[in-house]
């Protein structure tokens, strides 16, 4: 071995480390930068880029309003808007639903889109049962465009959760005659365009030049996926990324006093869900599961996992529909939870194990053994990986406790479901589910959810740990960005960036 | 020689012919599959089934099994479940992080773990080498993950000299940015294999120095350094490639946890982010791939020690 090369390597190591500069960052004061890119850092990756098979919210986030748009969309707050619809009409009894399409519009491919894309799209979900959200259209009979610029639904029965279910994947038009590959591409009307997705690391969108609406204020965006807390506050701060979507909370003191960087706290449906297996004992007993809900402490959990949540004392957010403050049902009473422990016939011989997958923080397992041995159960904590859990609890209901976080919003159907994983199987809940759907009258589809959801939280067949604030960390200079609701949509079109 | 060489092939192949049976059958005991996966907690069993069914999921075992080893003869690593796109692609498109990633994390560990390693032999019972000897012991022992999380914090986060995490989004066309990104991942497993391989290089290189050769340089008039630097280097750089092999299947390991910690879109991380989706056609093949790395290392540096060590080669005639 000799020195000179090695030297020269080590030189030619430094250069590459010092010489080459960093990328620069917006410095937070100036006119907006239509050219710019903005990087953003994202936690869960797409599996697959197939909004017709493909489940879970990560793809949501990244393609609807971006890419892919419905006749109707929603608002970071939950509210219904109308994107591909200029506007839209409900008959009185709620069995018709006219949609007017706006004008111009075109697919990223050239297309212009038409009516017939538009029946097409709702109709493949519809006639489809192997399509996600294939359900959502269950009421509807028809789908027809009796000009070149209405569709027009028509309904078996009312359903007033259809225009919500419409801003998701069943009301997203889709060109009828195009070939690409959905798991790969995407060819939407939107204002980005999908430029390039390398699984594992990177999606990348570009401004779609011949966007019917207002053209997006940046050339394109990067998203970049960190799955690890700590990598995406030192993204962060290194300004590797401009935006970081759902800090950790227990990180989030790190970037206090870090300049050029502010935190955006968010609502969210994220719906911390510790839910019991009410299908089998001990949990059949009502004595027991409510003793488990009096024995949680949801304020010291929230501390736990770094304050940032709201206490949800029932099985509806305060983003939803149907939503009043149920916190002081089975509110935190540890002496009340023995006693009906004890009448359960449990006296602290009371042994449960809870599931959960390795996603979510270990603190929770963690408070919840010290919180339920204070009232005598001891509480067995196995963290597994998302597949494992569901598998095991999912499908197999396999289980007696189990913690995820139900981020959809609007699900409160699953406590109507008595075939869904918890057992849960309630016929006053059941019957008040359906009237709601079945309401005419948005007010008194919203009393029956009430309603339900009272009832629901009183039956403790699970506990709502807490309805998760989500935190944003934004780069001076970067405006428009959404702030709530981001797991589930990140509509980009008013995101600008100064020079 | 050509019988030792016949017989290594002969052991590599064998060796891959086992792995694909041992991975195939490991990966069938997970629980779960990749059409719930995809289904998630919205979808119903009708579209499971589905799901199951044009993914082939419902055949027998063992023909999946043949499936997937007869497409292996012919360099087919099959599709994934999840996109459909060929695992052969997708894969190579990961090594060209994690193979730069682990050879320069090589070059860092020899270029930390031999001159120090001789050094710290030199100086044997001085200070000087005591500290050395001592640091790489402590340094030996430190978790990459630890070494990695300390050196974001002082040259990434704090002196804001490279990247925190991440890989350019455009890969290897700009590769000075590229290369910029792999910097401290890559010195990461460098200073902890650099450690090992210090240690190492240290007790051969005493060795060395307590041979024949290196004390009749040194009556000649060589000072002691000299000797052991001309006389007594190449046998110590026998030693080092005979653990070469162990080394690089640690480094390939100690790349998948850093590629997790760096974000790297590379082969480690693809593969703990399958393994979560039961993507088993392509954790499979990116197993078998790994697998063949390490085994052809092996055969490589076997071959390759056998050439320069004339000692091995005795039994040959």
């Amino acid at each position: 071995m000799r020195t000179l090369p090695l030297s020269a390597a080590v030189a030619a190591l430094l250069l590459v480390v010092t010489g080459c500069s960093s990328a620069s960052s917006p410095d937070g004061s100036g006119t907006p930068d239509p050219d710019a890119t903005v990087t953003v850092g994202l936690v869960l990756e797409p599996s697959d880029l197939d909004i017709r098979t493909t489940a879970g919210i990560a793809l949501d986030q990244v393609l609807i309003d971006n890419v892919y748009q419905g006749l109707v969309g929603r608002t970071q707050d939950n509210e219904i808007r109308d994107v591909l619809a200029a506007s839209h009409t409900v008959s009185d009894d709620g069995l018709t639903y006219t949609f007017t399409l706006h004008d111009g519009v075109t697919f990223h491919d050239g297309a212009a889109m038409t009516a017939d894309d538009v029946v097409w799209s709702l109709s493949q979900v519809k006639d489809d049962a192997s399509l996600a959200n294939h359900a959502d259209l269950a009421a509807v009979s028809t789908i027809t465009a009796p000009a070149a610029d209405t569709v027009v639904l028509t309904l078996s029965r009312p359903d007033s959760s259809l225009l919500f279910d419409l801003t998701g994947r069943a009301g997203l038009v889709l060109q009828q005659s195009a070939t690409n590959d959905l798991s790969t591409t995407a060819n939407g009307t939107g204002p980005f365009e999908l430029t390039s997705w390398r699984q594992g690391d990177n999606l990348q969108l570009g401004r779609f030049d011949d966007y019917w609406g207002t053209p997006a204020k940046v050339a394109g965006v990067t998203f970049r996926y960190v799955t690890d807390p700590s990598a995406a506050i030192n993204a962060s701060i290194s300004g590797d990324v401009d935006v970081q979507t759902a800090v950790d909370a227990t990180l989030s003191s790190q970037l206090d006093g870090v300049d050029g960087i502010t935190l955006e706290k968010g609502r969210t449906t994220d719906k911390y869900t510790l839910a019991f297996n009410n299908a089998v004992a001990p949990f059949t007993d009502a004595k027991v599961r409510k003793a488990l809900r009096l024995a949680i402490d949801n304020d010291a959990l929230i501390a736990a996992v770094g304050g940032s949540a709201v206490d949800q004392g029932g099985p509806i957010p305060e983003l939803d529909p149907g939503y009043e403050d149920l916190t002081s049902v089975d509110a935190y009473d540890p002496d009340e939870a023995k006693s009906l422990l004890a009448e359960a016939g449990h006296d602290g011989d009371l042994s449960l194990t809870l599931e959960y997958p390795n996603v979510y923080p270990t603190a929770i397992g963690d408070v919840l053994t010290t919180q339920l041995k204070a009232v005598g159960v001891t509480l067995t904590v196995q963290q597994v990986d998302f597949s494992t859990w569901l598998d095991d609890v999912y499908v197999n209901k396999d289980f007696e406790l189990s913690m995820v976080n139900h981020a959809e919003t609007h699900d409160f159907s699953n406590w109507a479901n008595p075939d869904y994983y918890w057992g849960y199987d309630s016929a006053p809940v059941q019957q008040l589910y359906a009237e709601s759907i079945a309401a005419t009258d948005p007010q008194v589809a919203d009393e029956k959810l009430a309603e339900a959801a009272k009832i629901v939280s009183d039956d403790a067949p699970a506990e709502w740990l807490y309805t998760a604030t989500t935190l944003t960390a934004i780069h001076d200079g970067v405006t428009g960005f959404p702030t709530s609701s981001t797991t589930t949509r990140l509509d980009l079109a008013d995101l600008a960036t100064t020079e | 020689m050509t019988r030792f060489v016949v017989g290594r092939l002969l052991l590599f192949v064998g060796g891959l012919a086992v792995a694909s049976v041992l991975i195939f059958a490991t990966l069938r005991l997970l629980p779960g599959d990749v059409a719930q996966a995809i289904a998630g907690t919205t979808g119903s069993p009708e579209q499971v089934a589905a799901l199951r069914q044009q993914l082939g999921l419902d055949r027998p075992v063992v023909v999946q099994y043949l499936d997937w080893a007869g497409g292996l003869v012919r360099l087919d690593l099959g599709e994934s479940l999840v996109t459909g796109t060929p695992v052969i692609d997708e894969v190579l498109d990961k090594l060209a992080v994690t193979l730069p990633l682990a050879a320069l994390s090589l070059v860092f560990g020899l270029l930390i773990g031999i001159p120090l390693g001789v050094t710290s032999a030199l100086r044997r019972g001085r200070a000087s080498g005591v500290v050395l000897g001592t640091g790489a012991q402590l340094l030996a022992a430190v978790p990459v993950v630890w070494a990695g999380m300390l050196l974001i914090g002082v040259f990434a986060v704090t002196l804001r000299l490279l990247p925190t995490q991440g890989f350019p989004a455009d890969g290897w066309s700009e590769p000075g940015r590229a290369l910029r990104s792999l910097v401290l991942p890559a010195l990461t497993i460098g200073i902890v294999e650099g450690a090992v391989l210090l240690r190492f290089t240290r007790s051969a290189a005493l060795g060395a120095l307590d041979q024949d050769y290196v004390r009749t340089a040194a009556a000649n008039g060589m000072t002691r350094s000299r000797a052991l630097v001309k006389h007594g280097l190449p046998n110590v750089m026998l030693s080092v490639v005979s653990i070469l092999g162990l080394q690089v299947a640690g480094l390939i390991v100690s790349a998948v946890v850093i590629e997790q910690l760096f974000t790297l879109p590379g082969l480690g991380r693809m593969l703990v982010t399958d393994v979560g989706r039961r993507d088993l056609t392509k954790v499979q093949g990116e197993l078998m791939t790994l697998t063949t790395l390490v085994l052809f290392i092996g055969l490589v540096i076997d071959l390759v020690h056998r050439r320069l060590d004339p000692r091995l080669r005795e039994g040959d005639r």
